[in-house]
């Protein structure tokens, strides 16, 4: 049988961050930052009650808001996502909840760890691989990431509230929280 | 196969015989890199597409057209990353403009969807190749797309019948004259049929209101734009364009009829609606946002009867570029 010379049609890319970077470490007086969207009022619903609970422990919170990823909006969303990270100790990025969502959720994720912030993208379950997929090729496979179940935004907004407070403890065990906050069960 | 390098179809082997032909007729160095393609960040070289081309069997000569519709696909307004993650079905729908049509044989009469014998499919392919390959979308693992679509495997590629058109060619309403591709990110294809009507507003109404479906999604209040793609039988472009010989009319017409009261909707869906304004004081919503977003082609048989919408999947500007045949 003869044989043959081809060549790769592939590309790779190799770079690689697999360290989470830096701990949060401890909650009081920390900058916490929540990059919520358009698309998912489950996402809206855990981050108010997370938020809450994370000015509650000492914390100080800011929301921004996600809109257009092209034309002049998507450029001035991207001025916005700049400014915005620029201001935080730590940033909260989602939701991760479907296809294309994923890809802006980890895309925002990677543009605020660049700043070497203790930074956590969110995704539902069903959307782990995915998200993890994307940070790996976005060169960053070290990302943190909170999973949250899934279907969530079918859910009642009571429910979703449970949900949010149940994960609470673990989420901020993702973003490095090492006090006593993080380990002690949910109130 | 094992590589991971295919589609499921057979495969050309891209020998260095093979793709330095291929390489030959693109008029390029092989190492230049076109365009970075998302979600893997990977260069996309000359030699990759190339590669890519060879093994999905399409003409050496089809290079240059290849070239460009990387280039359209990886403009930064195209959005390829999330188009490529999107759970949507979503494809770049490749249309082709300029006398390039004829060399290549692009189809743009009876059949130009999908059917006719010809290098569109294995063109369509190369395409689909490089984004599998190059930009790195598979399903399951960059992509989740729910269903997919038949032209996520031989693409959607296919010409305007110019000489039967009475505006000016698409390309060239965009910008390129001459030999141009446009991306458009298609959500599949789907036919609209009228054998009652027989002037040029019964066919605009037609095309307008069956475009108008309520799970288009040009009507998710978090669609950032509803560009929509009609492609009219030549038949109907006939009479349309005696009526109106000015483009602009036609797509305020089709952006006019496009529309559904919002009462036909749930009660749950008008509160987000309105809360982006895209509920109207006449009670209606518009598929579209603005009649700059329609889209208006002469593509099909003389057969008329038919008309093929392709709806946008709502976040990709479409782009076009000029095909820069070799010196």
């Amino acid at each position: 049988m003869n044989r043959g010379l081809i060549l790769d049609p592939s590309a790779k890319r190799i770079d690689d961050i697999s360290d989470p970077g830096p701990d949060l470490e401890s909650l009081a007086g920390k900058v916490i930052g929540f990059r919520v969207d358009e698309l998912w009022r489950s996402w809206d619903w855990v981050s108010e009650v997370w938020s809450e609970m994370l000015e509650r422990d000492g914390a100080i919170v800011r929301f921004w808001r996600a809109r257009g990823r092209t034309g002049e909006v998507g450029a001035e969303v991207l001025r916005e996502l700049e400014a915005f990270t620029k201001t935080l100790d730590a940033a909260v990025v989602g939701l991760a909840n479907c296809g294309s969502c994923t890809s802006w959720t980890i895309h925002d994720a990677l543009w605020a760890a660049k700043n070497d912030i203790p930074t956590v993208a969110v995704a539902t379950d069903h959307f782990e691989q995915l998200a993890g997929n994307l940070a790996r090729r976005g060169g960053r496979s070290g990302l943190r990431l909170h999973v949250l179940p899934y279907p969530l935004d079918i859910r009642q907004k009571a429910e979703v509230h449970d949900i949010a407070r149940d994960h609470y403890r673990s989420f901020l065990r993702t973003l490095g929280v090492r006090d006593r906050l993080a380990i002690q069960s949910a109130a | 196969m094992t590589e991971g390098w295919g589609d499921g179809l057979p495969l050309i082997p891209p020998t260095e015989g093979r793709v330095r032909m291929h390489l030959s007729k693109s008029g390029r160095f092989p190492d230049e890199v076109i365009a970075v393609l998302l979600p893997l960040r990977t260069e996309c070289t000359v030699e990759k597409i190339a590669i890519n081309a060879v093994m999905a069997g399409a003409p050496a000569e089809s290079m240059p057209l290849l070239i460009a519709a990387v280039e359209a696909m990886a403009e930064s307004k195209f959005e390829l990353q999330s188009l490529n993650a999107t759970t949507g079905s979503v494809v770049p729908a490749i249309i082709v403009n300029g006398p390039i049509r004829h060399t290549l044989k692009i189809p743009f009469a009876t059949g130009c969807l999908g059917g006719v014998a010809g290098p569109a499919p294995a063109i369509g392919r190369a395409l689909r190749l490089l984004i599998r390959n190059v930009a790195g979308q598979v399903i399951d693992i960059t992509s989740q797309s729910t269903y997919g679509t038949p032209g996520r495997v031989a693409g959607i590629v296919f010409g305007e019948w110019e000489e039967k058109s009475p505006w000016a060619p698409l390309g060239e309403r965009l910008g390129v004259k001459g030999d141009a591709v446009t991306a458009y990110g298609a959500m599949g294809t789907a036919n609209i049929c009228d054998m009652i009507g027989n002037t040029a507003d019964h066919f605009l109404q037609m095309i307008g209101k069956s475009l108008a479906y309520p799970g288009a999604n040009g009507f998710l209040p978090s669609s950032q734009w509803s560009e929509t793609l009609v492609a009219i039988n030549p038949v109907w472009a006939e009479v349309i364009g005696k009526a109106y010989p000015n483009i602009e009319d036609v797509q305020q017409k089709i952006f006019d009829y496009a529309a559904i009261p919002i009462d036909f909707l749930d009660p749950a869906y008008r509160e987000p609606i309105d809360r982006c304004g895209r509920l109207q004081a006449d009670g209606r919503v518009h598929l579209i946002q603005k009649p700059e977003e329609v889209f208006v082609m002469v593509a099909g048989g003389m057969g008329g009867l038919h008309c093929a919408m392709l709806h946008s999947w709502g976040t990709c500007l479409t782009t076009t570029k000029p095909v820069r045949m070799p010196a």
